[in-house]
């Protein structure tokens, strides 16, 4: 699914939050979002869920869905947004249920989503007897279980261990990454954004306006060889060049606040 | 316990304060002091004559009244010895305490005598409207009083008696307080009640309910004076020297306000208008209000003990009163001579 | 640095300074507790430290507590009461959830619902006695009003404050996958409110304890209240208190099954 993105302006009462921020998204590429914090990638992102009402702006898909798509646009939220009271296969299975399913095939998708996140044998438990990984793992079974054909992540790692971390960046690789999903992933960890996007979106500081896109043009599975890392390291030289700036003066505006 | 025990103590040390002072400055002569416990009310008009027109001073006592809002408290305050003499109506309550050894009754205050009256019995309109127009047609009904084993109750077993209806069958229903049973009556959620007539008369005046009886028919010692055997005991002197005050009060009120003319028509004394002040300023209502509930007080503070007995019989009978509780262990007929209706 | 050379002259042990803040409760402490308590109370009577006029020794009681419920009184008694209770706490509930919940989701019910119920929960109930007597007249409507009244303002604030507290994400994450409204209530926003529900339902059914006395005033005849007020009354001492010890013993009983009903609805937390 094709995405086209154009908020000419969005503001909270006076106070302007985004302006002009146009781009395009391919069908099934992976476009990563980082800016210095404050600048609105969130908004944003809400934005494109349609959570939030632009104040000027539109958002638009395009193209023809699968026909297991219940879904199209879906979440992963920062702090996996679990509901306590369920287990992790009832947390799975709530997106589910105010659809026409039959049982056996709501079943199915649920049993299917667990099993690709390695948490079958956790079905019955409830989130606050797992690990912060774990606990991600059900939100992205819980959106897996939508078929969705666009992910909007929500600094989806930023809450884990750099450890977890890696091991979800390879589950993302290994569970919808290639698999036709299109995804808008937002992060402030320029390393992440090295690893798994196509292109990378760096906004400015408040108001968040679009510095640059940049390319990262390394076949994804290559970008953890060795080889990869001078070109990945001018890569993120460049991100940061562009982000310090701004990075230092929101630091100082939020002490300021 | 402690905690009275010790005001006790810090009374009597106040007490003994005084005494030296008064020693000081009187060079030996001092009045007594004495705390009276009393309603707000017409019936405690005596005291407040006895009190105002120097009677308890002349008789070498200094009396501070203690008001309260309803008898039960002024029974406990005597027992727990935060006063020294209670004046107020007998209830059930009061015999339960009494019957412990706990009070004694030394003379008497109002009481129902035919012609003053004092607790009318009205129907709502509603049951007015409906058929309720004889006491006889009570049971059956639902009758509001303030408390179960009030004096408005036992008013109600008089009545009972006397027209020989059985209480058993009017459904007694307890309201806690005189304002809750007249919005019970105004809204015609009890059939009956059973109310002063400071609160009756305005009701049946404004049309929202009817009169069904006095409940004067029947004399029966409403109100009485009574202190703690503890009292009787160290202070007999001061109590004796009160007594003989009060009465010279229950004249005075007798004079002003109980003599009747040869047609049974209330003829005021010559001092009837000084006196009725003197109670309005105590009670804090107006001379007429004051006027309008003037309650039957004998004018030698004479006790009816035989209604005494039957009053804790009745109260016994329906369970109110603790039935160990012996009529004449709670009386000390040794203070006022002469009293009425004694049973061998 | 060579060991133990340059600390050795001035070697001083760290001291424990941790622990604490982490009371136990302890139920046989409790119970010896309430034991030596009523001892102490009954040795006080025989001992005449203090006058049985005062105070009924706990031997009396019992004995009024036996005869009571020999009689089938204290039965009678219960049973009316109890009815009142559930029957005022249900309705009591039911509208503070309804109204809690509106104030919690619409701005109109919370515009107006703030200023009401902040005018109308002090109001002491027993104020307005004669007004519920002359609305809802002295029989059982009265008296299950005036319990549903105080249970009402506790619940519905409970309940406002739980759903207001709901995490948004929660709701965030629920209307990302496009579920309705009313099941966004049902499914996210009552369950996330359920610990603050279920602690202001600790404290309504202490109210709806309190407010049985208080709604037996109304003419009643009959119930525990009824019976502790005609005590009092007839300065029935013995009775009196056993009237109370039944009135706490039901609300440790009401205690001991919200905290049962908090172990088995709140074990995710």
């Amino acid at each position: 699914m094709k995405l086209a993105v154009d908020v000419r302006r969005h503001a909270y009462d006076d106070l302007l939050v985004l302006s002009d921020v146009s781009f395009t998204v391919a069908d099934g590429e992976v476009v990563c979002i980082v800016g210095p914090s404050g600048c609105g990638k969130s908004t944003l992102l809400g934005i494109v869920g349609g959570l939030v009402r632009p104040t000027d702006g539109t958002v638009a898909t395009e193209g023809a869905l699968r026909p297991g798509t219940l879904n199209p646009v879906t979440f992963v939220f920062q702090d996996f947004a679990l509901l306590p009271w369920r287990s992790v296969r009832d947390n799975v299975g709530f997106p589910l249920e105010h659809h026409r399913l039959s049982s056996a095939d709501r079943e199915a998708r649920v049993s299917d989503a667990l099993a690709r996140t390695g948490l079958a044998d956790f079905a019955g438990a409830l989130p606050k007897q797992l690990s912060g990984g774990m606990r991600q793992r059900v939100g992205i079974a819980r959106a897996l279980a939508v078929e969705p054909a666009l992910l909007l992540l929500d600094e989806p790692l930023s809450a884990l261990d750099a450890q977890t971390r890696e091991l979800l960046m390879d589950d993302f690789g290994r569970l919808w990454m290639g698999a036709g999903i299109t995804a808008l992933y937002v992060t402030h960890n320029l390393d992440e954004a090295l690893r798994l996007a196509d292109r990378i979106v760096v906004l400015s500081r408040r108001p968040g306006r679009i510095k640059d896109i940049v390319s990262v043009g390394i076949d994804r599975p290559d970008r953890t060889a060795v080889a990869a890392a001078p070109r990945l390291a001018v890569l993120r030289e460049r991100l940061w060049s562009l982000i310090r700036d701004e990075a230092a003066s929101a630091d100082r505006e939020m002490a300021r606040a | 316990m402690t905690a009275s025990r010790s005001r006790q103590v810090g009374r009597f040390a106040w007490r003994v304060g005084v005494l030296l002072l008064g020693l000081a400055l009187a060079g030996g002569a001092h009045a007594e002091k004495l705390t009276v416990g009393v309603l707000k009310l017409a019936s405690s008009g005596p005291v407040f004559l006895a009190q105002d027109l120097g009677y308890f001073r002349e008789a070498g006592l200094e009396v501070e009244f203690k008001f309260f809002e309803a008898a039960q408290p002024v029974a406990v305050a005597t027992v727990s010895g935060d006063l020294d003499v209670g004046v107020t109506g007998v209830t059930a309550g009061f015999y339960n305490l009494a019957g412990k050894g706990a009070l004694k009754i030394i003379a008497a205050q109002a009481r129902e005598e035919p012609g003053y009256r004092l607790v009318a019995v009205v129907a709502s309109r509603k049951a007015d409207e409906a058929g309720l127009k004889r006491l006889e047609d009570l049971p059956g009904h639902a009758a509001a009083v303030t408390q179960v084993g009030s004096t408005f109750h036992y008013s109600l077993g008089l009545l009972a008696e006397r027209h020989g209806f059985d209480i058993g069958k009017v459904r007694v229903v307890p309201m806690q307080s005189v304002p809750n049973v007249v919005s019970a009556v105004k809204g015609s959620q009890v059939e009956a009640a059973i109310l002063p007539a400071t609160a009756a008369t305005p009701l049946v005046n404004a049309g929202e309910a009817r009169l069904l009886a006095w409940a004067d028919e029947t004399p029966w010692q409403v109100a009485v004076v009574f202190t703690s055997p503890k009292m009787i005991g160290t202070r007999r002197d001061a109590l004796e020297r009160f007594v003989a005050a009060y009465r010279r009060g229950t004249e005075a009120f007798r004079e002003a306000f109980l003599a009747k003319a040869p047609d049974g028509r209330l003829v005021p004394g010559p001092q009837a208008d000084r006196d009725l002040a003197i109670i309005a300023r105590y009670t804090g209502q107006s001379a007429e209000s004051v006027r309008g509930s003037i309650p039957y007080v004998d004018p030698q503070a004479r006790l009816l003990v035989g209604d005494i007995h039957r009053q804790v019989r009745w109260y016994q009978g329906q369970k109110l009163v603790d039935p160990g509780v012996d009529p004449r262990g709670v009386l000390d007929l040794s203070f006022v001579p002469g009293h009425l209706d004694v049973p061998n | 640095m060579p060991e133990g050379q340059a600390l050795q002259p001035e070697r001083r042990p760290v001291a424990f300074r941790g622990g604490g803040f982490l009371p136990r409760t302890s139920r046989a402490v409790g119970a010896i507790g309430f034991a030596v308590v009523l001892l102490a109370w009954q040795g006080a009577l025989a001992a005449g430290w203090i006058s049985p006029v005062f105070l009924p020794s706990p031997v009396e009681v019992a004995l009024a507590l036996r005869d009571l419920a020999a009689s089938g009184e204290l039965w009678r008694h219960l049973s009316i009461s109890l009815y009142r209770i559930v029957l005022g706490w249900s309705f009591g509930t039911a509208a503070g959830l309804g109204v809690g919940s509106a104030m919690a989701l619409f701005s109109l019910a919370r515009s107006l619902g703030m200023p009401m119920i902040s005018a109308l929960f002090p109001i002491p109930k027993i104020a307005l006695l004669p007004l519920l007597i002359l609305w809802l007249g002295i029989g059982e409507t009265s008296k299950v009003a005036t319990i549903g009244l105080g249970v009402f303002f506790p619940t519905a604030i409970a309940t406002y404050s739980g759903i207001d507290n709901v995490s948004r994400t929660l709701i965030r994450m629920a209307q990302s996958f496009g579920i309705p409204f009313g099941a966004i209530v049902c499914k996210v926003a009552l369950p996330g409110a359920l610990p603050s529900i279920l602690s202001g339902m600790r404290i309504s059914a202490s109210i709806a304890l309190l407010l049985v006395v208080s709604a037996e005033m109304i003419g009643a005849e009959s119930g525990i209240g009824a019976f502790v007020l005609s005590a009092g009354n007839l300065m029935q001492t013995d009775q009196l208190v056993a009237g109370v010890a039944v009135l706490s013993v039901l609300g440790l009983l009401v205690g001991a099954a919200l905290s049962a009903a908090e172990k088995a609805l709140l074990s995710w937390r």
